[in-house]
């Protein structure tokens, strides 16, 4: 049992009957079996053969409906993530949402001067500590990419840095299976061994196929990695409509769900049981401007899919919320980031990254993850549904008060919103008349979210790494860049 | 020009728009067999329909997609035109060796690049994705390139286009291409740095930059 009570809407969307979600998924497994893959890690092919698949003289390896199945029935509909303490913080699964931010935006809005500017690693370090202080951020993924850094174990670097600031459990991003090692190494320091890490994920590792039906060297040993180590693992691809998938809706799923599930069978095969996150990233190639959309509506369609069927198979998602195409902190921005946000939170889809992306996935900007944690706040309150007991229909009271009274002073009003359900209060978003506003400053939402980020920036940080195991995780670390085998091939 | 030549101008304009092959080549062997210039049928005809069916991209009036057909539908009318254009007219825009850098899997941009600089009249030679430095030295040996195009769009993977340049300069290669990079991390301050000769934002200006370097 999580510490925290998940979320869980009442308030639910699904719009696709079971014979759509029966097509949709017959479509895939004939992806996989007639179509095939082009997996390009030979341990990982053998591995395939194994578990049914064939290799055939194409190259290609070919998925039957039995591997599937079987893959399938040994995933978990479930998982938790425990936070930096090992405790649990996140159950995965069912209808439970979480909201985190996403990783390795190029650029950020400076918080203290406004400038668009290159990322730094100081970034990360205050994505982290945001995150840290709002309640409606579950998890924590880089935000940014420290560009001023030598890249040789870079994610190494990162991963420490969200380490230090927050102790939300964490959603990572590595290069190669070496890298992802060391990240392991320093999980399981933090947890006491690799036993315990198994027991007590730290974090979730982000592993990306590649659109169309392709799978990495270095994807699928992350993947086989994570299988061995009993780390948490989302296995996505990111097809763009119309570029690297077909254009239709259905046809982005289906050969999305190929993919994904392609790496569902190799992981079940190597680790039955062992917690695998399913996906497809909603891109959609916007065919004017060639910019990668995070926010089309044609990629809100793909995703309501994605995530339904998702719960049709028994697996928990990888979803996307609280990001935006637009280039400011504007009203474009809270549009789009309200609009993804509230359709994750109706689906109930689990795993919600990119909190705070901006600019299609290259901007980030501090302030739209605080409107997005106030957005979040609002609507489990809109989504947790009206409760009908006696005391809620209130017949009494409205018989009590009668025709021509009033309700202001009536104890049933002051205990409701004292002791009971209470009013949903913005700590945003203004509810001051014209005058008290002007008097406050005249601020608009984002001046306040600024100004928001930057108490938090100044308040205290989350307590700090122990000192020893903190030297232990920077030795690992060094070593990682020392070595030969790792980093861009400068 | 005749109304005639005219109207035989406009049914290839519109069919280079509408990115139809055959009515293209039609209307190329039509304006032939009408006497029309072959380089009026060039400029006026396939050129002139490229540049409106940039112009209408960039108005939003068609999608990428239309665009590459128009390409592909004029490179038709171009080959049938090509035997009947001076020397100077007829040369192809330059052979570009084209390819995304080695550890980075990201390449749509550069397909679209590369489809792009071969709508506009270059022979293109691409060498995929996860492309060494080793890899776009030998190819541009190989092709006698006059363009080399490097993509990246990774932080991590940006320093091979530097090693691909050094490598260049020790093959005695450097002088003989054009470099031009390009991707979502690299920035015309980072060209300049490693000292490729260009650098472009997206597709089209790419085709803009090939064009001035070549
Ligand atoms: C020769 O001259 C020229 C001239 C101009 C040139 C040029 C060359 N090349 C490009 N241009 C320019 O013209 C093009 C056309 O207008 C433009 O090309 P673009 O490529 O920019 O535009 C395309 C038309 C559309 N854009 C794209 O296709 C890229 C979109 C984003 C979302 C993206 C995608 C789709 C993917 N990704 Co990845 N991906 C992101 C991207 C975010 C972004 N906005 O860039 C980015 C680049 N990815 C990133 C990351 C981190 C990763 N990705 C990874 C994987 C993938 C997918 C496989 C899922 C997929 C690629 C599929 C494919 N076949 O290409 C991983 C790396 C894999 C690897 N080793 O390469 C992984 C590490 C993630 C992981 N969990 O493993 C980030 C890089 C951060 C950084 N600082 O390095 C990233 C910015 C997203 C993010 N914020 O996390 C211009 O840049």
């Amino acid at each position: 049992m999580s510490d925290v009570a998940p979320f869980t809407p009442a308030v639910r969307l699904s719009h696709l009957g079971d014979d759509v979600k029966t097509r949709i998924f017959e479509a895939a497994l004939r992806v996989l079996a007639d179509v095939g893959a082009s997996v390009q890690h030979d341990e990982a092919v053998r591995l395939l053969q194994k578990a049914g698949c064939s290799l055939d003289s194409d190259g290609l390896v070919r998925v039957p409906r039995p591997a599937v199945e079987r893959a399938l029935s040994s995933a978990p509909n479930a998982f938790t993530l425990y936070d930096r303490d090992g405790a649990a913080a996140m159950e995965l699964g069912g209808h439970n949402v979480y909201f985190g931010t996403g990783s390795d935006l190029m650029w950020q809005y400076d918080p203290h001067t406004g400038e668009h500017r290159p990322s730094r690693l100081d970034d990360i370090a205050r994505v982290a500590r945001v995150c840290e202080a709002l309640p409606n951020m579950d998890f924590v993924m880089s935000g940014a990419y420290p560009t001023e850094l030598d890249p040789r174990g870079v994610y190494a670097v990162t991963f420490l840095t969200m380490m230090r600031n927050c102790t939300k459990p964490l959603v990572i991003v590595a290069e190669s299976e070496i890298d992802l090692g060391v990240i392991i190494d320093v999980a399981a320091d933090v947890r006491g061994g690799r036993d315990q890490l198994r027991e007590r994920p730290y974090f979730l590792a982000y592993v990306e196929p590649v659109s169309p039906l392709s799978h990495p060297a270095e994807s699928v040993a992350k993947l086989l990695l994570c299988a061995d180590a009993g780390v948490p693992v989302a296995y996505v691809p990111a097809p763009l409509l119309g570029a690297t998938s077909p254009v239709s809706s259905a046809g982005h799923v289906v050969q999305g769900m190929a993919e994904c599930l392609l790496g569902l069978v190799l992981h079940q095969h190597r680790a039955p049981g062992a917690p695998f996150m399913f996906g497809v990233n909603q891109g959609t190639l916007d065919m004017v401007s060639g910019q990668p959309s995070y926010a089309a509506v044609e990629g809100f369609m793909n995703y309501l899919t994605v995530v339904e069927m998702a719960k049709w198979l028994g697996l928990p998602n990888w979803g996307i919320s609280g990001c935006t195409d637009s280039q400011a902190i504007d009203a474009q921005l809270g549009l789009e980031v309200g609009e993804l946000t509230l359709l994750s939170m109706l689906l109930g889809s689990n795993l919600n990254h990119d909190v705070g992306f901006m600019g299609f996935g290259l901007t980030g900007a501090l302030e739209e993850i605080v409107i997005t944690d106030e957005f979040v706040s609002m609507n489990k309150k809109l989504l947790s549904g009206i409760p009908v007991q006696d005391e809620d229909l209130a017949v009494n009271v409205i018989a009590e008060v009668g025709p021509k009274g009033h309700y202001l002073r009536h104890p049933h009003t002051r205990r409701y919103l004292r002791k009971g359900p209470g009013q949903w209060r913005p700590r945003l978003l203004n509810r001051d008349n014209r005058d008290r506003w002007v008097e406050c400053g005249g601020l608009d939402l984002r001046e306040k979210a600024r100004r928001k980020v930057q108490a938090i920036l100044e308040s205290e940080g989350p307590p700090t790494l122990d000192p020893v195991l903190l030297a232990l995780a920077e030795e690992r670390v060094a070593a990682l860049k020392a070595s030969p085998k790792v980093g861009s091939p400068s | 020009m005749s109304t005639t030549r005219h109207a035989i101008i406009e049914e290839i304009i519109e069919a280079v728009v509408e990115g139809e092959p055959e009515p293209v080549i039609a209307g190329v062997r039509r304006a032939l067999e009408a006497g029309v210039d072959p380089e009026t049928v060039l400029n006026d005809g396939l050129t002139a329909a490229m540049t409106s069916v940039g112009d209408m991209l960039d108005r939003g009036e068609v999608f990428i997609p239309d665009v590459l057909w128009s390409a592909e539908a004029m490179q038709e009318g171009l080959a049938l035109l090509l035997p009947h254009l001076s020397e100077g007219a007829s040369r192809s825009a330059g052979t570009v060796v084209l390819g995304t850098v080695q550890g980075d899997v990201h390449d749509i941009g550069k397909n679209f690049v590369g489809l792009m600089l071969s709508g506009a009249g270059f022979e293109v030679v691409d060498l995929g994705h996860d492309v060494t430095a080793e890899a776009f030295v030998e190819a541009v040996a190989e092709h006698g390139a006059g363009l080399l195009g490097m993509s990246a769009m990774l932080t991590t993977t940006m320093p091979v286009m530097s090693r691909t340049l050094q490598l260049l300069e020790a093959r005695s290669l450097r002088s003989g291409v054009r470099v031009l990079v390009g991707g979502a991390p690299v920035t015309q301050s980072y060209a300049d740095k490693i000292g490729a000769d260009g650098w472009a934002i997206d597709a089209t200006k790419a085709v803009a930059v090939a064009k001035e370097l070549v």
